[in-house]
């Protein structure tokens, strides 16, 4: 019964994480990845591990977004500029 | 197991069932109110697991997350600035997510009982409101004059 919260945890990890690779868009994909990394530090909370929750949490809720984001933003930036060119 | 982990179990299937579906489904405006409201879905239950393995330490991850969650959010409000509308049920489900999060701090401040830890429970309350609000503002466009482009 206490493992409860244990499965409730990783069935939201699992559905977010399938989620995450079904999605086409990268900016989409960005956004199902922060929720990932916020479910899998209360994963890791609930195995004990608050020291990896924590780095997940300052790693996953706003950094990896942050790069995913620019990285998309430049690609399309890129992209539009040399179609100008050409 | 306790009230509080049984409390935290509850909070995080329903609401985080709900905010997934709202992030992996549906127009980049509900998708980007669900990845908002996530924050006060995961904090709560952090806190109300925090409560229920009576380790006051396990307090800093729902302040961290307290912290960088709309910090998350502005950084998409800001990045998909040209495809962000607010969506017709945008306020509702602010005040909603804003309700719970007040009920479960309130709770447990009642069982931690005055001190240090309530001070720092507020404070994580406070936080996590007014991120909630502030980014669900810039969401709905209210900053689009300060960070447009």
């Amino acid at each position: 019964m206490s493992d409860a919260v244990t499965v409730v945890a990783l069935l939201l990890v699992a559905a977010s994480a399938t989620a995450a690779v079904a999605q086409r868009d990268p900016a989409r994909q960005a956004l199902v990845l922060s929720f990932l990394g916020m479910v899998l530090a209360v994963l890791f909370t609930v195995l004990q591990a608050p020291d990896v929750g924590l780095s997940q949490l300052a790693v996953g809720s706003a950094l990896t977004p942050l790069l995913i984001m620019l990285s998309v933003r430049k690609v399309r930036r890129r992209g539009r500029t040399k179609e100008e060119r050409t | 197991m306790n009230g509080w982990i049984l409390a935290a179990t509850v909070e995080l299937g329903g609401g985080g069932a709900a905010a997934l579906w709202g992030v992996a489904t549906g127009p980049p405006a509900r998708r980007l109110t669900a990845q908002n409201l996530t924050t006060s879905v995961v904090c709560p239950a952090l806190l109300l697991l925090a409560q229920g393995y009576a380790r006051p330490a396990y307090v800093d991850l729902a302040l961290l997350l307290a912290l960088l969650g709309p910090v998350g959010t502005l950084v998409f409000a800001r990045l998909l600035s040209g495809e962000q509308v607010s969506g017709p049920n945008v306020r509702g489900a602010t005040w909603t997510a804003a309700g719970l999060d007040a009920a479960v701090v309130v709770a447990v401040c009642a069982a931690v009982g005055p001190g240090r830890s309530m001070v720092k429970l507020l404070l994580i309350g406070t936080l996590l409101i007014g991120g909630n609000i502030i980014a669900s503002r810039a969401l709905a466009g209210g900053f689009r004059g300060v960070g447009g482009g």
